[in-house]
């Protein structure tokens, strides 16, 4: 029945249909690939995978410390770090023989015990090694013994800022000063200071100057040797921002140093350490008086007889025995006038003026080093006349000097910070401690004395400086110490519009026959600060103005310098 | 008429892998250049950075200072040695009267011009 001719027709139907499909396979298989060559060549490549291994690998490096003109403090420098695979070492031996050799501090049996430690795949042998050892140990080609390029931290400028940078430990950790402070509260402003995308972060900029720095390191440690001190400290800060220009204490240490076993003795006195100024705090109380309008510039106090509370007596060191009016008991920085104002100010009111300057609590910065005032437990009459002239209370140095920036600053007191800030910042962050009245007579009573009071060898020609000394006993084994004394000035220039604050102390100065045996602030302290001043004002743009009698001053004393 | 498409095909096959190969090629060179490139560019950010360290250690106050005192016998700056701009002219004119060389310009013509 079949018509071979019509079978064979459809054997052709049946073959064409297969070609067709083979056709479709075909098509469909080079569009596959068609596409798939388009997305991976001309497409972009998806980069996420390739991004997250490439942050892992390669770390977010610290961000460079940087002084306010840009001076490198820290930076990270690239070194080699030698390291071990002991499953690759053929020759154990051998290899420790070699490496203890080739590295001198490299302890051959230490070196032993850690290479034959089980399971070990990776072992550290010298962290970050010099350029020549590196070379060295290259060279003595053992297998299993390799470098990885590591940061190391160093501080170009030494032990001049230490106690504000602070330093980091061998894995690049933040241990102290701003380096702490970038590693943990400060980790979102360093993330801030990264520019987006870009793996190398901007720096992080202090408020210090490290010229203002260097004159004041420079001057303590000066004074330190001439009056025979055993520690000496510095602050300068700006008084319109609150930023901490020089900060030092000493002795200091050195943060390139191998081993950062530091001491106690090397600490950071102006912040860690808490100190009794004594008569500086005198301006703290003057300040609260005016405040809360109990004196004025003409008020009188009878500082003819001690001041008997209870069984104790207030005594002046500079005894007038006279009626004082109120410059007068600055100027002669006496305890019985300062006393009596804080009795008629009132107990509760001097502890509550003196908890909204802020003298009660720590004092917190970026700089994580911070010791608590040390305060009187109970507050009575005599706690408050004592601590009216600074006795019986302990404070951080920094503390004392922004109080004082505040009560000169028209009484806006702005935190102290160790960050570059800008005059806008400082306005909102700004507290009124006082009105500015109170301010402009405290500026009068600066200026004062330093022209005929106690700090009148603080008088720079020209920088216009005003003070306020101090000279604490210290308490050694529970009494106060006639022989060892704590010395301390705080003062501003120029005090027609102040803008720079200045505090100075120096631990246990001892009379020299320069200062006719006396060892109070105003032989030691006070020139100390003047040698200061008179030279950074002009690393800091102030101008002097010189009277006919300044430059005969400045005259003569060239003259005799010559001759 | 099939035998030419399929001969014009294998012409644009081959015309087009030649091309890939000359893409893929050049890409590859292009890739290694910015690969030394960035290379290059990280060496010498960790050069500048050693010298700036480098830099700032020479330039120390500390040694400044030292060097200052020592070779160049400077010493302490005194407020009577700073004079404000206002007190400079007069000593400009004075001095242009006596030595201002004919035809010339001088500093203070220039300054003059320029105020």
């Amino acid at each position: 029945m079949a018509d071979p001719k019509v079978i064979e027709r459809n054997r052709g139907l049946a073959g064409q249909n297969r070609i067709r499909l083979l056709g479709l396979v075909y098509v469909a298989v080079f569009c596959i690939i068609g596409i798939q060559l388009v997305r991976l060549t001309v497409l972009e490549p998806d980069e996420g995978e390739a991004k997250r291994m490439a942050r892992e690998v390669d770390r977010v490096p610290r961000p460079d410390i940087v002084d306010r003109n840009g001076v490198v403090l820290a930076t990270d420098v690239s070194v080699a770090s030698l390291f071990s695979d002991p499953r690759k070492i053929i020759d154990m031996e051998e290899a420790v023989e070699l490496i203890s050799t080739t590295l001198p501090d490299v302890n051959a049996a230490d070196l032993r015990k850690k290479l034959v430690a089980p399971g070990r795949a990776f072992v550290w042998i010298k962290r970050q090694v010099s350029p020549e050892e590196r070379d060295a140990v290259y060279n003595l080609g053992i297998p299993g013994v390799g470098f990885v390029n590591e940061r190391k931290r160093v501080y170009p400028q030494g032990r001049l800022a230490a106690h504000t940078v602070g330093y980091v430990d061998v894995d690049t950790k933040g241990i102290a000063g701003i380096e702490k402070y970038l590693d943990n509260a400060g980790a979102i402003y360093t993330a801030s200071l990264a520019e987006p995308g870009h793996p190398i972060s901007a720096p992080a900029q202090l408020a210090m100057d490290v010229q203002v720095q260097h004159v004041v390191a420079d001057e303590l440690s000066k004074a330190m040797t001439k009056f025979r001190a055993i520690a000496a400290g510095g602050i300068i800060m700006d008084i319109h921002t609150g930023e901490v220009i020089a900060l030092v204490s000493l002795p200091d240490f050195n943060p390139n140093a191998e081993s950062k076993n530091f001491g106690k003795d090397q600490q950071n006195r102006m912040l860690s350490g808490v100190y009794e100024l004594g008569s500086v705090i005198k301006a703290v109380t003057f300040a609260m008086a005016f405040d809360y309008g109990t004196i004025n510039m003409n008020s009188k106090y009878d500082a003819r007889f001690p001041l008997v509370i209870g069984s104790a007596r207030i005594s002046d060191f500079h005894a007038q025995r006279r009626v004082l009016t109120v410059p007068e008991i600055f100027t002669n920085s006496s305890n019985i006038g300062t006393a009596k104002m804080a009795l008629d100010v009132g107990v509760e009111r001097h502890k509550a003026f003196l908890e909204k300057v802020g003298l009660l609590d720590r004092l917190l910065t970026e700089v994580p080093e911070t010791a608590k005032p040390l305060l009187p437990k109970r507050w009575g009459k005599l706690v408050s006349a004592t601590a009216s002239f600074g006795h019986g209370f302990a404070v951080q140095p920094l503390q004392g000097l922004s109080v004082v920036t505040g009560i000169l600053n028209d009484g806006n007191m702005v935190p102290p910070t160790f960050m570059m800030r800008s005059k806008e910042e400082a306005d909102v962050l700004g507290k009124q401690i006082v009105k500015p009245g109170v301010s402009k007579n405290m500026q009068t009573l600066f200026r004062l004395n330093a022209v005929e009071g106690t700090a009148g060898k603080a008088d720079v020609p020209g920088y216009r400086v005003g003070g306020k000394t101090g000279t604490a006993e210290k308490v050694v084994r529970g009494r106060y110490s006639k022989e060892q004394r704590l010395t301390s000035f705080i003062g501003a220039f120029p005090m027609d519009n102040p803008h720079y604050a200045i505090l100075i102390m120096l631990d246990e100065p001892k009379p020299t026959p320069e200062t006719y045996g006396f060892a109070t602030s105003g032989w030691n302290a006070v020139p100390t600060a003047a040698n200061i001043i008179a030279r950074i004002a002009p690393i800091l743009g102030v101008e002097p103005i010189l009277t006919e009698a300044d430059r005969a001053k400045l005259e003569k004393s060239r003259k005799a310098k010559k001759g | 008429m099939l035998k030419f498409a399929n001969f014009s095909l294998v012409l644009v096959t081959l015309a087009t892998a030649s091309t890939l190969y000359n893409l893929e090629h050049t890409t590859r060179a292009g890739e290694r250049s910015i690969a030394k490139a960035n290379a290059e560019i990280v060496d010498n950010a960790e050069d500048i950075k050693l010298l700036k360290a480098e830099w700032s250690s020479l330039t120390r106050p500390e040694r400044i200072q030292q060097l200052a005192e020592q070779q160049l016998g400077m010493k302490r700056l005194e407020p009577d040695q700073i004079v404000t701009a206002a007190e400079l002219p007069q000593r400009l004119d004075a001095l242009s009267k006596v030595e201002k060389p004919e035809g010339k310009a001088t500093i203070d013509d220039i300054l003059r011009k320029m105020q």
